[in-house]
């Protein structure tokens, strides 16, 4: 079954036809923020540091899972230039808080479940005070044994984590998501290639450059609390946070400048710092600075979840897969945070069932996944949230069947992918008019590739091989309330403002939201400017995650701006005496459509307008048609539109030094719309660099509960060396629901890399690696073993 | 215990009292108030604290102040500014070389280093010089194409 380029290109025209007259949108724009961040004058939260402030400390558990039998802060208490001291008693509210459920607490007060967990707090007039006061206080604990492994935290004779938890299913495992469809014993029954195999993946950390900090700062007016952090989701700090500090929502306001990045992590991380800084701000009534230190970073803030996944496929000889049955253990870590619950918000939990069939139309497929506390850091949202853990199993698997048939990978997948009409394995059918741009993605990479061509095998130690492997990635979240709120208001000269809650964190949402509303509006690029990620400015745009802001966002300040434009039209019409339909805004001149030289500057069209009594502003909003997800079948339409990817590589193995070269790295990626290319580029190739670091050297290491690499000199992340130049391919098959178009990009990238390396490694060694990271001395390990049992 | 030094930071003398502990990347930062130097790691490893010393590109959150003296640094607030946009500034904002920015400055300025040392470096090089700077959002070929862009515009 082969692919016609040609066609699909003709096609994609047809599809682009009605876009060819964008003035700003598509066109690839220098991002706003780029020079304020080269000259080093933007500012981060922690640049608003003042000598002023308090500084807040925690002393953090010694242990990472005891009892808590006695503090003594008396002697810190006592120390010249300390402030306050709190521990548990101390606490304003309710001492728990986190983004689904408020199980981690602001303070540990019987017991410590992770070393993350603060068991007091310090804040003092200077750094070295104290510091010097974490070390006054004396803690009395009673060790724990610790757990590391969800599979024996699972069991029934497992020390239990959690006493009481408020949502845990039974002893330490925190929930299960199931998903079924068709008959799937009767399928495996009848089949006539059955794969089955193990997979590990680690636990990573977001490494984002930017450490975690909070500016806390009591508002003398309100008696509230303004809370200046590097945050994802600005609106559930607020909500989650303040019945911790035992205030209304309305009075804790969440400010976050610029973010050094965040990659999912800054969603929870932000609470953590923000719970302490606040706590002590409110206590001492000062404003309070506090900063976690880089080790703080790895061993308390959220990580990506650790999977373990028993995955069986079932085939017909022709290559048809009739049946999956797929069971995933999560290392949930310590506390809940984006883990998922049973209802309603099963969150990465619910991704590692969703995505276990990957971007096949699978008729029969089971899968369950547990997610399991352990005392580990809590696992919580990282790019791609779920989906790298269960392409990483589906997409090796698929790579074995072809072995199996001897057929061709790309030919496999051809045979298997989700057409217009087909349903995935979690019931949703796949929609041409959303975007499906798929088989383009997988016939430019072949193409890139020169699949056609055999490959060129060496003799020597160094050993050749070719990966492929594709996704399918939902845009947003499948939350019942997912939705975005924004206002957009007229400048009486026609300039516009655009207050948006979501967060600048690198993905260029900025510009992107700009470009949007500038062409909504048909005004100047440079007349619009974006107020992000402040609670007091902006309604509730949702969290800046799931690959979501561009369109979900992007569509509510489409909503918003349209009314502006709809209202200077209508008023307009009077003015130049037409009808509204015939008037229309472009380059910041309102005319009549047919008519230059009616053409009236914007600007004075809007103040005339102001002084008329028309309202210019409008608050902009967008709901996706609602998702639905069952957590006990695994069915429904989580997500209104799909980005598609496929992903070749082709990899050099040293078998001396187990080191990995890649030598060719093709990406195609369906994003609907590029609203600014650049930016796009810039997601693909951050988002599969982080899939190389994940595949080939990143690895968390736990050993009773104590991180053993806790920074970069024992964790390090890919430089400018590990990451090879890469071949990216934008495919743009619209989303009809999106604006112009667009789906997601943020994260897909990451999800194709680790199973294209390993399904290359297999090509090249053929050796099956079926545990991520491939580090040199695995690579060895694995050569090791496999001559052993060959010879 | 105090210390008095004097440095020239970004071509202006600075005279000031440091502890011998104080570090440099803080006297930056907090005490002369210049906030483009960032702090990542404290450790000497992601490399965002990257200033130079003399012409050479140091670790500020691993270079005591007192060892200072004397001496020549640059900061980023010292290659450029809004009114004149260094070439290499330029360039990375041309190029699309800046995600979230936090490694930026870093990484301007031990482009600078290297450009002033070789004027037309190869890729191989200019991977090797900067292979101490992270960009965790990972846009090196990007930076790779602004150092040479940057390269060519400086000749």
């Amino acid at each position: 079954m082969g692919v016609i380029l040609e066609d699909l290109e003709q096609e994609v025209k047809a599809i682009h036809a009605d876009q060819n007259d964008l003035n700003v949108v598509g066109k690839r724009i220098k991002r706003i923020e780029a020079l304020a961040k080269a000259l080093g004058t933007a500012r981060y939260a922690a640049d608003l540091k003042r000598d002023d402030m308090l500084i807040g400390k925690a002393l953090f558990a010694k242990h990472p899972h005891a009892l808590i039998k006695k503090i003594d802060t008396s002697r810190a208490e006592e120390l010249e230039g300390v402030i306050a001291v709190m521990t548990a008693k101390d606490l304003p509210g309710r001492n728990g808080y986190g983004i689904l459920i408020p199980d981690k607490p602001v303070i540990a007060e019987k017991k410590v479940k992770y070393q993350g967990d603060p068991v007091a707090l310090v804040a003092a007039v200077n750094e070295e005070i104290a510091k010097k006061a974490l070390d006054l206080i004396e803690v009395e604990y009673a060790v724990l044994p610790a757990l590391d492994d969800p599979r024996e935290a699972m069991k029934d004779d497992a020390v239990l984590i959690h006493e009481n938890h408020p949502a845990a299913d039974k002893g330490n495992i925190l929930t299960e998501v199931s998903l079924t469809r068709g008959d799937v014993d009767k399928a495996f029954a009848e089949a006539d290639i059955i794969i089955e195999n193990l997979y590990e993946t680690p636990m990573v950390d977001h490494s984002y450059l930017e450490p975690d900090v909070c500016i806390a700062e009591p508002d003398p007016i309100t008696g509230g609390l303004l809370l200046i952090a590097p945050a994802q989701f600005v609106h559930a700090t607020k909500r989650s946070l303040a019945p911790v500090f035992n205030l209304p929502p309305n009075k804790v306001r969440v400010l976050s400048p610029v973010v050094g990045a965040g990659y999912g992590g800054k969603e929870d991380s932000c609470l953590d710092v923000c719970s302490i800084a606040g706590v002590l701000a409110l206590r001492t009534k000062k404003t309070v600075y506090f900063e976690l230190t880089r080790e703080e970073i790895f061993r308390n803030t959220g990580k990506r979840h650790a999977t373990y996944i028993k995955h069986r496929l079932a085939a017909t000889r022709e290559g048809k897969v009739t049946a999956i049955d797929v069971e995933t253990i999560l290392d949930k870590g310590a506390y809940v945070s984006m883990g998922g619950l049973r209802e309603p918000t099963h969150a990465v939990t619910q991704r590692t069932v969703m995505y276990a069939g990957g971007a096949y139309a699978i008729p029969n497929a089971r899968a369950k996944s547990y997610s399991v506390f352990t005392n580990h850091p809590y696992s919580c949202a990282m790019r791609g949230f779920g989906a790298p853990q269960a392409y990483f199993a589906v997409e090796s698997q698929m790579d074995e069947l072809a072995r199996k048939l001897e057929m061709d990978p790309i030919e496999l997948r051809l045979k298997n992918i989700v057409r217009d009409g087909d349903r995935t394995i979690f019931g949703q059918v796949m929609k041409k008019s959303r975007g499906l741009g798929l088989e383009e993605c997988i016939a430019k990479v072949k193409e890139r590739m020169e699949w056609e061509k055999p490959l060129e095998r060496t003799a020597g130690s160094r050993k050749r091989g070719r990966g492929f492997s594709t996704f399918l990635y939902g845009t947003g979240v499948p939350l019942p309330f997912e939705g975005a709120s924004c206002y957009a208001t007229f400048q009486t000269d026609g300039t516009v403002s655009i207050a948006v809650s979501s967060t600048e964190m690198g993905q260029g949402l900025l510009t992107a939201f700009t470009q949007i509303a500038a062409e909504t509006l048909g005004v100047d690029f440079d007349n619009v400017v974006v107020n992000i990620s402040d609670t007091d400015a902006s309604p509730d745009a949702g969290p800046t995650v799931a690959s979501r802001s561009t369109t979900v966002v992007g569509n509510a300040i489409i909503n918003g701006c349209t009314q502006l434009k709809n209202r200077i039209m209508d008023f307009a019409s009077r003015e130049l005496k037409a009808d509204s339909r015939d008037i229309d805004i472009k380059e910041g001149k309102v005319f009549i459509v047919g008519k230059p030289e009616t053409a009236v500057p914007l600007g004075s069209m809007v103040a005339k307008a102001f002084v008329n009594q028309v309202p210019l502003s409008a608050t902009g909003v967008w709901y996706p048609p609602r998702p639905t997800f069952s957590g006990e079948d695994g069915q429904g339409d989580p997500m209104h539109a799909y980005a598609f990817g496929a992903q070749g590589v082709e990899i050099e193995v040293d078998t001396e030094t187990g080191e990995i070269d890649i030598v060719k790295f093709v990406l195609a990626c369906d994003v609907g719309k590029a609203i600014n290319p650049v930016n796009v580029e810039q997601q693909m190739e951050g988002g599969a660099a982080m899939g190389i670091g994940w595949s080939l050297m990143e690895e968390i290491d736990m050993s009773n509960g104590v991180m053993k690499n806790d920074s970069f000199k024992n964790y390090p992340i890919p430089s400018i060396k590990d990451v090879p130049e890469m071949d990216l391919i934008i495919v743009e098959h619209p989303n009809e629901l999106g604006p112009f178009g667009a789906k997601g990009i943020g994260e897909p990238p990451t999800v194709p890399t680790a199973p294209a390396i390993r399904n290359a490694l297999y090509d090249a060694l053929g050796i099956k690696f079926n545990k991520i990271p491939f580090t040199p001395q695995r690579v060895i390990e694995e050569i090791k073993k496999y001559e052993n049992k060959n010879s | 215990m105090a210390k008095n030094i004097s440095f020239y930071l970004n071509g202006e003398k600075i005279e000031i009292q440091v502890d011998e502990k104080d570090l440099l990347v803080d006297v930056i930062r907090n005490r002369i108030g210049l906030k483009g130097t960032k702090k990542g790691c404290t450790n000497g490893d992601c490399g965002v604290c990257t200033v130079l010393l003399d012409g050479e590109p140091i670790r500020s959150c691993i270079t005591l102040a007192c060892m200072i003296d004397g001496k020549e640094i640059m900061t980023i607030e010292g290659l450029g500014n809004a009114e004149n946009v260094h070439p290499i500034q330029q360039a990375f904002v041309e190029e699309g070389a800046i995600q979230c920015g936090f490694c930026t400055p870093g990484m301007i300025l031990t482009t600078k280093a290297l450009l002033d040392k070789k004027a037309k470096p190869t890729t191989g090089e200019i991977k090797r010089a900067l292979s101490g700077n992270f960009c965790r959002c990972a846009g090196y070929s990007k930076i790779l194409k602004a150092v040479k862009t940057a390269s060519r515009n400086l000749a």
